[in-house]
Formats: C-alpha cells, structure tokens, sequence
C-alpha cells in the first residue's frame, strides 16, 4: 500500500517585522528613504526654475522672488538637513559596499577613502555655491 | 524548585493550523536557571509545561541556524542569547517576513530555492584533471571571500530585511552574499553567469541598503557589504556586456 500523500500545510501569513517601519533602526532607514520625496519636489522646483529662465526675465525675477519666501526658505532648509543626513549615512555604507579589487587594484583603506568622499563632497558643494552666488561667471 | 528562584514570564506566539484561524499569544511563567539561554526556556516550557509546544533547535551552539525567532521584536538566535540580557516578560515569535507552519517554526522552502538560484557551487570553464593536482588559493585570496562564507543559513538577515517584507520575491541578502561569495573566489570562473542573474528583477537592485541584514547577522557575515558588492560587480558587468558581447558556446 503507497503512503498517502498529505495536502499542503496550511500556513499562517508571514508578518512585517514587529519594529517597521517607525521603530528602532528602522526609523532612520524610513527617514533615509523618505527623503526620496525632497529630492523629487527638489527636482521639480529645479525643473521649474529652469522653465522660468527659458520664459524670459519676468518670469525668472518672480521665481527668484518666489524663493525668497519664508515658505521655500524653510523648506530649502529641511532639504539641505536631508541633503547632509543621506550624505553621511550613504558614506558610511559607501567603503564595505567597494568589491575586494578591481582588476589588480585594491581599494584604499576606509579612512582615506572616506576622506575623500567628504573632499570631493565638500569641495563640489562649495565650487557650485561659489559659482551660483555669482563669484565665478 | 525553591520558592527564591528567579521566575520569567515567556510569552511566546501560537499557531495550530487545524484549530487556529490566526496566531495568537500563550504566557508561561517559569522558574529560570542562572545562564539559561532563550532556548533553555523554552525547552523547559516543551518539556515540563507544554508539550504541544513546536520549536526548532540542533546545535546549541549558533552554528546550525535552525533556532532563529523574534526575541522582543529583534530576529535572534535563541541558543544565542542569554535570557538575563531581557525583562522579566520575554516575547518569542517565530521569525517575520516568512510563512508559520506551526508555533515558531517557519516554512522555508522559498529561502532554499533562493539559495540554489544563485549556482552556490565553484564553476571552472575547464575541470582541471585530478592528476595536476588541486587548484591552489593563497591565504590573501582566501581572506577576500572567507567572511560571506560564514553564513549558517539562520535566515535572521530574511527576517529583518524591508525588501523581504514587502517584496518576498526578493533574492535576499543571504543568498546574494553566498553568490557573491562564489564569485569573488579565486578559483570560480562563473561570475559573468552569476552577474547575469544579479541583473534580474528582485536580485542585487531590489536592495535599498537599510543594512539590517547586518544588524542582525550572528556570525558577522555583512551580507548588506556581499549585496552592494554585487550591484557594483553586475553593473560593472552590464557595462562590459554592452561593448563586449559574451562569448557563444562555440568560440570556446
């Protein structure tokens, strides 16, 4: 006599993890990926700008007024907060997601390579500041 | 037992599927050992208390991975942890993100197909001949891939992983980081293979780096470092592919 063959096993559903997406360190994960909305709206306002300067000199004197309201000051603020909080918190990830060599070459070591980024950061921010507040061009 | 002795409420998550629409939670108050481990708990609680209790242990000693639950909402190894390390009430449920057979114990068929997706085997162009001798790897080249080849397979990196919650096609970090391990050993010649699996929906990309894999690892493994690791090696990959076409079967 063949052995029965038992019908699959009900099972519960799997749940969420008991501390997503709000608790512990998730928290700053959820922050990390919400941020994603502040660069979209930067994007946008980016886009917009751009517009405004291919539409002619008053339509690109009323967005620059426009940025001066408190309104989009706080919110530029908010977004340079967001800005530094993925920069650090994507630097701190950046070394161990480097693969073991490429080719013959080996990265260099965490801090340096570290350092760098933040140089390179650093300095590209404050190049284009320099840029925008019109000390260059 | 003394009347002195040390008590701790377990609250642990049950589920019988012939009799429960849903899971539910059971509290047992016990008397507990100085250096009990999680485990040890409930052991006690399946042999003296309740026997229907259904858990899964081997090793006791977190090389196995078949004890992983949720101790007070972190994913744990239960033979792990010491039971003096939580409050006088210690939750136990089985690990999220996966289907529960029955009390604590998960299904983990979708994890081992996972696993063997990624070809988690050395892959030469050519077996070198058994007379040649073996194919030799330097202790540096060892080093490169020795970590991710820590894995125990206790699915605490599934159980924490956000992707895995909402996305439970998802790879996972575990078996990317034993792909990942194949690809950078020295004598696996099956990278470009692997890579054109990484380059697939719910593979490398699907990860957004939350990093709990990592958090959560018992053995130090850093799959969130294997994964990313990946995406670079893939896109690397992707990027030759579209200048050098790989070679077809028969140029070899």
């Amino acid at each position: 006599m063949s052995p029965s063959t038992p019908g699959r096993t009900r099972t519960a559903p799997p749940r969420l993890p008991d501390k997503f997406p709000f608790e512990g360190r998730y928290r700053a994960y959820t922050l990390f990926d919400a941020t994603g909305i502040l660069y979209l709206m930067l994007g946008l306002l980016v886009l917009g700008s751009v517009w405004a300067l291919g539409s002619g000199e008053a339509a690109w004197n009323h967005v620059q007024a426009t940025y001066r309201s408190a309104t989009y000051v706080i919110f530029h603020l908010i977004a340079i907060v967001a800005v530094v909080f993925v920069g650090v918190r994507f630097f701190s990830f950046f070394p161990k997601a480097q693969p073991p060599r490429i080719g013959p070459a080996k990265p260099p070591p965490e801090p340096v390579l570290l350092g760098m980024l933040y140089v390179a950061w650093i300095g590209v921010a404050g190049v284009l500041s320099i840029i925008l507040a019109g000390g260059i061009f | 037992m003394s009347d002195g002795q040390q008590k701790k409420t377990i609250v642990v998550t049950r589920f019988d599927p012939d009799q429960d629409e849903a899971p539910r939670e059971q509290s047992y108050e016990i008397p507990v050992q100085p250096g009990w481990k999680v485990l040890d708990a409930l052991n006690f609680i399946k042999d003296e208390v309740d026997a229907t209790l259904s858990h899964r242990w081997s090793c006791r000693m977190a090389v196995c991975g078949s004890c992983g639950m949720m101790v007070d909402g972190e994913p744990r190894l239960t033979c792990k942890d010491s039971l003096d390390q939580y409050g006088d009430t210690v939750r136990i449920a089985p690990l999220s993100n996966f289907p529960v057979i029955r009390d604590l114990v998960i299904e983990t068929d979708g994890f081992m197909e996972k696993l063997s997706d990624v070809k988690p085997w050395i892959i030469r162009a050519k077996e070198k001949a058994v007379e040649e001798g073996p194919v030799r790897q330097s202790p540096a080249e060892l080093e490169e891939f020795k970590q991710f080849s820590m894995c125990i397979n206790c699915m605490l990196c599934y159980s924490a992983c956000p992707v895995v919650a909402n996305e439970p096609e998802f790879l996972g970090p575990a078996a990317i980081a034993l792909g990942h391990r194949y690809s950078i050993d020295s004598r696996d010649e099956g990278a470009a293979e692997r890579n054109e699996i990484f380059l697939g929906e719910g593979t490398v990309f699907s990860c957004s780096f939350a990093n709990e894999c990592s958090e959560v690892c018992p053995k130090h493994v850093d799959p969130a470092a294997a994964v990313n690791q990946a995406k670079f090696n893939a896109a690397i990959h992707w990027a030759t592919r579209l200048v050098l076409p790989p070679p077809t079967k028969g140029d070899e």
